[in-house]
């Protein structure tokens, strides 16, 4: 069953060009997805038109049969759709527990989200132990988790998650992406944008390949990595990107 | 000794009205990066709220806080959603803010003098020129409840952006807009009433000023200068700082002005205001901006 479906969706930042030109997709439910493609390529992009950060100039966006396209981000999130965004987006004045809790902000039950809450401990032990602490003066490894943490605690059908490994040590990130790829677990869709493609891709079933705001491939992930032509056309660049300092072309704005 | 104490207390006094009028500029640009250049005039306006009706029906100043405090939060609302969703989405945000206020500010006065002249005004109530003994120290009675009454609405403030769900959207608002929307909160609300706040805050203001210092519609343009300074110095978009840069420079200008006369204690606000922005330019309590 189709969960999220693009059809001809075309976006881009204020009055500039069009990033994503005439995208359709359909994300099926229960599956997991890696975006990739180079830098400029619109993956991010998409997410944040998805999340309602971005209107769409054209095209339809349908979330569980009911369009979102050009929602409100507040709207959308109501429906099941959550977005963490690459810089993570924390509130850095706040603790850990704050952060959370404002992560269900739109769940008005306190033992909903006390109980959601003690499933994201179970998660990341780590985030209990620093409940009090504030968000922006934890380690990049942390704040990621907090963000997931906080994401978990929208209790998501679909989740975004854009460049989660960015800025992190390698240890660190195959930590991040062990954890991604036991949310399929939880009953949650995943929509995940990665420059480390060869890691996105072996966290997820599926792989959409973007290039210059266009599908270009769709095919499972496995399927992706063993094909020659694709790796040498898009995953050699992988060596010179596999430690982006800033993406270009479509900055965390 | 004893003649500085006095003029500290006098200073930390006037400093929590500073703060007063400080809070909701700041508010203001912390949660909508809206600088509002109307905040003064808005500030003298209901000066003359609380003047009419102490002149009229005979209520007290403080009284008339419950007039001006709920309809400057209504006139923040309109003037918010009036205005401000045109030019939302401008890469140049801020500045048209600039603009835009300045504008508000200069349509303002204009309406202001045309109604209610150019004459200075004050309200007088009757214990305008009493003050308390303490020990040594004397305390004006009006300032000292001035005070008070900026400290009780700064607590509110407080209580309100610290333990309801409206006031952690605004708090989270300010920290990371697009983290907020992303948790589900709706900026746009938010944001009107935050402007509601603020503006509620100038209304609260003028109230209390109307009886410390003589005014008249021209005299916004004094007022905004030195609000800026103050909370520039405390860091723009930071309630604390706004808070600590008036007491600081409250009491700043109260030693000038008893050292050198009261023809210098304005200076106080922008000689700070210029050391600040040599020294440290995000201010007291403030970031390093983010551009874009």
């Amino acid at each position: 069953m189709s969960l999220l479906e693009l059809h001809d969706v075309t976006s881009g930042y204020g009055y500039g060009p069009d990033i994503l030109n005439g995208v359709t997709l359909t994300v099926e439910t229960g599956r997991s997805y890696c975006i990739i493609g180079p830098n400029g390529a619109g993956k991010s992009t998409l997410l944040k038109t998805v999340a309602g950060l971005l209107r769409p100039r054209q095209g339809q966006i349908l979330f569980d049969g009911s369009a979102i396209g050009g929602t409100r981000p507040d709207l959308v999130l109501a429906t099941g759709v959550c977005y963490v965004p690459q810089d993570r987006s924390l509130f850095p004045e706040m603790s850990v527990k704050e952060n959370l809790v404002m992560g269900a902000f739109l769940e008005r039950d306190k033992a909903v989200i006390a109980e959601r809450m003690d499933r994201v401990f179970q998660m990341f032990p780590v985030l209990q132990n620093r409940l009090h602490q504030r968000a922006g003066t934890m380690s990049g490894g942390e704040q990621q988790m907090l963000a997931l943490g906080r994401a978990l605690m929208v209790e998501p059908r679909l989740l975004m998650i854009d460049e989660p490994s960015l800025g992190l040590a390698p240890q660190v990130a195959d930590q991040i992406f062990e954890i991604i790829g036991s949310l399929a677990d939880l009953d949650i869709t995943l929509l995940l944008v990665e420059q480390n493609v060869l890691s996105g891709l072996a966290c997820t079933d599926w792989a959409f390949l973007l290039d210059l705001g266009e599908l270009r491939i769709e095919a499972p992930s496995d399927q992706i990595l063993d094909d020659p032509r694709i790796r040498e056309l898009y995953l050699g660049r992988q060596k010179e990107t596999s430690r982006p300092s800033a993406p270009d072309g479509e900055g965390e704005t | 000794m004893t003649h500085l104490v006095q003029v500290v207390i006098l200073g930390l006094l006037l400093g929590g009205v500073y703060a007063l009028m400080a809070s909701g500029l700041t508010l203001m640009f912390g949660v909508m990066r809206i600088v509002n250049l109307a905040h003064g005039v808005f500030i003298i306006a209901a000066c003359y709220v609380a003047f009419y009706l102490f002149q009229g029906p005979g209520w007290d100043p403080f009284v008339s806080l419950l007039v001006t405090v709920p309809l400057f939060f209504l006139i923040g609302i309109v003037v918010y959603a009036a205005l401000f969703p045109r030019i939302e989405g401008s890469p140049r945000f801020t500045e048209m803010t600039v603009l835009l206020t300045f504008a508000i500010a200069l349509i303002a006065e204009g309406a202001l003098a045309y109604f209610f002249t150019g004459t200075f005004r004050t309200t007088d109530p009757p214990y305008k020129t009493d003050a308390i003994l303490i020990g040594d120290f004397f305390i004006p009675t009006a300032q000292f409840y001035a005070a008070i009454t900026s400290i009780v609405l700064l607590l509110g403030l407080w209580a309100f952006l610290y333990f309801t769900r409206t006031g952690y959207a605004v708090r989270a608002t300010m920290q990371n807009r697009t983290a907020a929307q992303i948790v589900g909160v709706n900026v746009r609300r938010v944001s009107t009433i935050a402007f509601g706040i603020g503006m509620a805050l100038a209304g609260a203001s003028g109230s209390l000023i109307s009886f410390l210092f003589p005014f008249f519609p021209a005299r916004h343009w004094q007022w905004i200068a030195i609000l800026l300074a103050l909370i520039v110095l405390g860091g723009l978009g930071s309630l604390k700082g706004a808070v600590v840069g008036a007491l600081v420079l409250a009491v700043l200008a109260g030693i000038v002005s008893d050292q050198l006369g009261p023809t210098w204690s304005p200076m106080t606000f922008f000689g700070a205001l210029f050391l600040i922005l040599l020294i440290r330019p995000q201010g007291l309590f403030g970031h390093q901006a983010r551009v874009g």
